[in-house]
């Protein structure tokens, strides 16, 4: 078969590249405040996604201590249809995001080994991201060790053994907290937010407890603990010592006729008797109006290593290393997909979910979620229950707030799971992927029903590897406090930085496609989900954006998403402009429609895009229209 | 009143809108099946459905039914006639009922078995449970029914072993108990044979009985002539030729045909003689800036012994030299390879670059009919009666269904790739040029002209590459006749109905109808109620008279415009004129909506349509809202103009 893009492709490898490049000010790499350059390899050549090589772009490549950069030439920096990093240009990764290294040739590829010294020439790098993205570079026509250095500088500073080796304690640029946070999510740091959200969902017969103030029960837990009301601080210490991690029963949510949700850990593999779970189901039995026995839904089905030999495979078919590869993908692609279990993972969790919250609503049964150490497959199916179940964590700050709450607060440990952390007895699984990826499909079977968009999905999990951000780069809330109050060995003090506050990181014109146009805020209270395999769906936004042949030019689910936000957007325009009825809500209509046509796919992730004109400023980005009420606020009388 | 049906990205819209349209055919009090929240929007009588304005379609907004698709569109059906007897099924213009039996038990594969009576007319099978408030009201022309069997003999013990299954041609099968007792088995069977398989038993077509008025005439919506002047046609390079007008030349073909203007009479009556079949390269579609060109033929009678014809390598050169463009041309063998050189034992083949000098041969591996017969019967089993989640995916890939899909878009894209990006001319056959060639023209020239995205355009799209040029939907469908396992049947259109679909999956505001649009033709492809899908090629159809004594299809789609309109249809032709659909499987998709519609597990509700359908609603009202203002405004004005001062 011929390459129908063959003709639409500029061929970059001509003689020009032997050349110095010659960047102005907005190509060049940037540095943040307290990062510093390690390695700069010149004329390097990053290759097309599958080009096989040979198609690529010149450019300056770096590694700091924070990133890893390719500045190039062809990069205007001025292009509407890619979402503007403040921190990391276009062609820029946190290193953290880099998953494995390999030293590629015509037909090798070594895996580098981190620790490892390189002495030998590198003349081809691939770099796969924990994001599905990829680069492969050539240092043909850099200059000597050019390929050794960068090798060399990455295995040292992407593989950090040590937390405070993150870059999150040498960035020193002063932090002002946006006065908008508060409002944007809560932390679940403080007790008054525990007791808030126990008001909230009208919950009784349940109590804070201070137990672990100061994390002198357990670390791996918050300060502030919700317990049955019947049962005191002291029989708790007791029972405490008998749970994995100190993670005895927690409320975590309630429905207001008093079914309430729990998560907990399993009791220490060295005891058998289970006395002390059975008492503390005697006293949540207490805690239900009716005195209704639990249901203990045990989650164990799912460990850490199915979701991570899941997640490789699934990265196998997102990150096809030549276009032979990819044809071959392509062939076999649902075998392939079935193979990975991916689906059937996303299947099971949204079945858990549905249980969970079946037998909160229908059953008005108190479920108590149980996993070995409490906190991994325990944080998916809790936060996926309470989004079913109550619209306000289908909001924007509910749904982050949910985030901190099940799992920041509640001790998943990010640094391990996530990779931050290099470390062999450390056991890498991206159950936070694995829980964005079931939203996902809940936005796709209720498209109404969220306040965010999968943008928004796709970008939270970007972030998750941008280690600037304390949000994702803890185990526990404990290790944060350390951090903070600088008594981390060998770390200065940390400055929270949070990952909510989206404007450190994304300027106006892009936190406006977060909003779900089609946003309803009266949708309806419980979500239908369908969890079979056979009703969900590849996240296409999220996995395949970096292979630009799947791009759909002037198609996809953006063109829909756009006109969803024309169409709102006339909407309120025409509310706007019936006080005068002067028609003038008509105007920059065609400007809207021109963006429309030039938007493809992948947008706003859209990368083939060098060349294209950029779009004209559009008065429906701008976030006061957009973000984010519900047009159906406003009635039509 | 809405009902949704599953989607996120595309498909159908406005069943509720439906219902209310046809509602307004009859009073109230004869709606059977119909809540009373819909039937109080019943209130106008006959006549005037196709004039409906757009914005009382919307309806009641925000309701999250919990109708399901099909019971709705059962309900459809039922209202559609005027019923007197609540037992009795509602009947069409033309329809007779032939028998009922009462004490007769639907099968229900998810609701178990329920009782009720069943009624065979000369058009359709039509059960009521006896529990009025069971969704299993089951209404199914008999052209859908591929098979009928006994279950069941006289020995038969236990409950509901004796009885009819029915195997279809849409994605299921019923089965309906019968009392030994009753002796209803017998007459039913009998009746069900015989109306579902007319030319079995010399029988006419429902579509002769059928005798209904539309405002709309799908008859006249394709004019073979006006079509070519749509096109530029008379022009310089290219003729009008009614060579065929006695279908003597070739009679799967039409009386009217486009061949270049250098290309005389004789000529053509040499290369017919030279292409199976007599099937000569003509015009389908030509650029009209460019001159590129579109052309269909089948294969050339090479052989064994590798025949040449000078004939018509020069009528080959003559469509090249046409576009003044481009100094070669491309010839697309639909086939794989492989099956194109075996054809040569058959006589057949393809044709030889030395033969046809500036000509490029490229086989696109679009498998055959035989193929694509059995790729669908798995599919079918994958989704009827039960789905195994656990085995979804892994099913998926062994029906190989959706990569016979990605093989015929991916040909789709590269012919327009030809035509489009370098302006060369591209000739397409497969072995006798009526399925895959058809497959592959229409869809080419559906993302070629934005025309053939309109209702109306798609119409005469069917029309012109599937009807006139000869797909033999008498055959691949097995309209009336009671061979099941014919080898001729295949779902060829089925497969390019697919493609549609999965395009508009990849430019959700390219096109003006939405996909029940597609599962309404896909029904009545079936139905055998319309004559539009009788028959083998153009002439067969001047024979049986088709056009005088049955109604057209499109006379019903287009007597009710609004119910296949999509929503989010832009009449963007300058923007975007080409669509490039990225073939890849990562992108195509299981139609849902259409293969697992009669599996109730999968149905869902609440598509991304019904609330963009409200949001036009809304803006709809705020524009008349802003419009009511002005006039007021306007009125006081020239009220305080001409009052005094």
């Amino acid at each position: 078969m011929t390459d129908l893009k063959e003709s639409g492709f500029k061929s970059y490898l001509d003689e020009s590249g032997l050349e110095t490049i010659k960047l102005n000010d907005l190509q060049q790499t940037k540095l943040l405040d307290g990062e510093t350059t390690v390695s700069t390899a010149n004329n390097v050549m990053l290759f097309n996604t599958l080009s096989d090589k040979k198609k690529g772009t010149y450019g300056i490549l770096t590694v700091t201590t924070f990133k890893l950069s390719f500045a190039c030439a062809s990069d205007n920096g001025l292009d509407n249809f890619h979402q503007q990093n403040l921190l990391l240009g276009m062609n820029d990764i946190c290193l953290s995001s880099i998953a494995t290294i390999y030293q590629t040739g015509e037909r090798t590829k070594k895996k580098l080994i981190p620790g490892q010294n390189i002495s030998g020439k590198i003349k081809e790098l691939l770099i796969i991201c924990k994001n599905m993205r990829s680069f492969e570079f050539s240092f043909k026509d850099s200059e000597k060790d050019g390929g050794k250095t960068t090798a060399n500088a990455l295995i040292h500073h992407a593989y950090p053994k040590r937390h405070s080796l993150l870059f999150a304690y040498d960035y020193l640029e002063p932090y002002v907290k946006s006065p908008q946070l508060a409002k944007e999510v809560t932390m679940f740091r403080k007790k008054e937010d525990w007791s808030r959200e126990l008001r909230r969902t009208k919950c009784e017969n349940w109590r804070i407890s201070d137990l672990n103030q100061n994390y002198q029960t357990s670390p791996y837990l918050t300060q502030s603990l919700i317990v049955p009301l019947s049962i005191s601080d002291f029989s708790l210490i007791k029972s405490v010592e008998h749970f994995n991690n100190r993670f005895c029963p927690v409320w975590v949510w309630g429905t207001a006729k008093g079914a309430a949700l729990v998560r907990m850990a399993d009791l220490l593999p060295a005891i058998s008797d289970s006395k002390y779970e059975n008492e503390l189901f005697e006293h949540i039995r207490k805690s239900h109006p009716d005195l209704k026995q639990p249901i203990i839904i045990n989650l164990n089905c799912i460990s850490s290593k199915d979701v991570q030999a899941s997640y490789l495979k699934l990265r196998d078919i997102c990150v096809p290393d030549s276009s032979r590869m990819f044809k071959r993908q392509d062939f076999k692609l649902y075998g392939l997909l079935d193979n990975s279990k991916w689906l059937a993972l996303v299947s099971t969790c949204l079945g858990f979910a549905v249980e969970a919250a079946d037998c909160l609503h229908k059953k008005v049964t108190t479920v108590v979620l149980q996993e070995g150490n409490g906190q991994d497959t325990n944080c998916i199916i809790s936060s996926l229950c309470q989004i079913i179940l109550d619209p306000y964590f289908r909001t924007k700050p509910g749904f982050q707030s949910l985030i901190q709450k099940e799992w920041v607060s509640l001790g998943h440990p990010f640094a391990y799971r996530l990779g931050h952390i290099h470390d062999k007895d450390v056991e890498t699984a991206p159950f936070f992927l694995l829980f964005l990826d079931c939203v996902w499909q809940l936005q796709l079977q209720h498209p109404a029903a969220f306040q965010f968009s999968e943008t928004y999905l796709t970008t939270l999990w970007d972030s998750a590897h941008i280690t600037l951000f304390d949000t994702f780069i803890f185990n526990n809330d404990h290790q944060r406090m350390m951090a903070e109050s600088g008594t981390t060995n060998g770390a200065s003090k940390l400055v929270l930085r949070s990952i909510w506050d989206w404007r450190e990181q994304f300027s106006e014109s892009d936190l406006i496609f977060f909003a779900n146009p089609l946003y309803q805020d009266n949708y309806q209270q419980i979500l239908e989900v369908k969890h079979g395999i056979s009703s969900l769906e590849i996240w296409s936004q999220c996995y395949f954006r970096w292979l630009p042949e799947l791009e759909i030019k002037n198609g996809g689910r953006p063109v829909l998403d756009l006109y969803n936000r024309i169409l709102v957007n006339e909407i309120l325009n025409l509310r706007h402009g019936q006080a005068d009825a002067n028609g003038r809500y008509l105007k920059n209509i065609d400007e809207q429609m021109d963006l429309l046509k030039k938007v493809n796919s992948f947008f706003p992730f859209s990368h083939n895009l060098f060349g294209q004109t950029s779009a004209s400023s559009n008065i429906f980005l701008s976030s006061d229209v957009l973000d984010t009420q519900s047009v159906f606020n406003l009635t039509t009388e | 009143m809405f009902y949704s049906f599953r989607n996120y990205t595309g498909e159908l819209m406005v069943i509720g809108n439906m219902l209310e349209m046809e509602e307004n055919h009859f009073p109230k009090s004869n709606l059977p099946f119909v809540d009373t929240k819909a039937s109080t929007l019943s209130k106008q009588d006959n006549a005037i459905w196709g004039k409906t304005s757009p914005s009382k379609s919307y309806g009641s907004s925000s309701s999250t039914s919990t109708e399901n698709v099909v019971s709705t569109l059962e309900r459809k059906n039922a209202t559609s006639r005027e019923v007197n007897n609540t037992d009795d099924p509602p009947l069409l213009p033309g329809e007779k009922v032939a028998s009922q039996s009462r004490d007769v038990t639907y099968l229900c594969p998810y609701d178990g078995p329920c009782r009720g009576i069943l009624t065979i007319t000369n058009f359709k099978l039509y059960f009521r449970p006896v529990d009025k408030d069971t969704p299993n009201l089951i209404d199914v022309p008999l052209g859908v029914v591929s098979r009928i069997e006994k279950v069941g003999g006289a020995s038969s013990r236990g409950e509901n072993a004796y009885g009819i299954d029915i195997f279809c041609k849409d994605m299921r099968n019923l089965r309906f108990a019968h009392k030994q007792e009753n002796h209803s088995r017998r007459d039913v069977f009998g009746h069900l044979q015989q109306f579902a398989f007319p030319l079995s038993h010399k029988l006419k077509f429902f579509a002769f009985e059928y005798a209904e008025n539309f405002p709309e005439n799908g008859w006249s919506v394709y004019e073979p002539i006006a079509e070519l002047k749509r096109m530029g046609v008379n022009n310089d390079m290219w003729k009008i030729s009614k060579i065929n007008d006695q279908y003597d030349i070739c009679d799967s073909y039409p009386a009217i045909w486009a061949v270049p203007a250098q290309a005389n009479d004789d000529d053509i009556k040499s290369v017919a003689a030279f292409r199976s079949r007599g099937r000569v390269p003509v015009l389908s579609w030509i650029h009209t800036e460019s001159q590129a060109t579109i052309t269909r033929c089948s294969q050339p009678l090479v052989g064994v012994s590798v025949k040449r014809c000078r004939e018509d390598e020069r009528y080959i050169q003559l469509i090249m030299d046409a576009n003044a463009q481009s100094h070669k041309m491309f010839i697309m063998d639909a086939r794989p390879s492989a099956n194109a050189m075996a054809n040569r034992a058959k006589g057949g083949g393809y044709e030889s670059e030395d033969a046809y000098q500036n000509a490029e041969l490229v086989f696109l591996d679009v498998h055959n009919i035989h193929v694509m017969r059995e790729s669908l019967r798995k599919l079918k089993e994958l989704c009827y009666p039960s789905i195994d989640e656990t085995k979804w995916l892994s099913g998926l890939e062994s029906t190989y269904w959706l990569k016979h899909i990605k093989c015929i878009l991916t040909g789709a894209v590269r012919i327009v790739d030809k035509v489009e990006n370098h302006k060369t001319s591209v000739l397409v056959h497969c072995s006798d040029g009526w399925d895959r060639t058809a497959q592959l023209t229409a869809l080419s020239m559906l993302l070629l002209d934005p025309y053939y995205r309109t209702i109306k355009g798609f119409e005469v799209l069917i029309e012109k590459e599937w009807l006139s040029f000869g797909h033999k939907f008498q055959q691949r469908i097995g309209h009336g006749d009671d061979h099941h396992s014919d080898a001729d049947r295949s779902p060829v259109f089925l497969q390019f109905i697919d493609c549609v679909w999965q395009i508009t999956q990849q430019f959700p505001n390219a096109f003006e109808f939405n996909d029940y649009f597609l599962i309404t033709i896909l029904d009545h492809l079936y139905s055998c109620r319309f004559g539009t899908f009788l028959c083998n090629s153009d002439r067969e159809r001047v024979q049986e008279k088709v056009k005088e004594q049955t109604i057209s299809l499109w006379s019903y789609t287009n007597s009710q415009l609004d119910l296949y309109k999509n929503p989010l249809y832009y009449d963007n032709n300058h923007l975007q004129r080409v669509l490039m659909p990225v073939a890849s499987i990562r992108h195509i998709k299981l139609w849902k909506a259409y293969y697992c519609r009669w599996n109730l597990s999968m149905r869902t509700q609440d598509p991304v349509y019904q609330r963009i359908r409200e949001l036009l609603k809304l803006k709809s009202q705020l524009e008349q809202q802003v419009e009511i203002s002005k006039k007021e405004q306007q009125s006081r004005i020239s009220r305080s103009n001409a009052s005094p001062a």
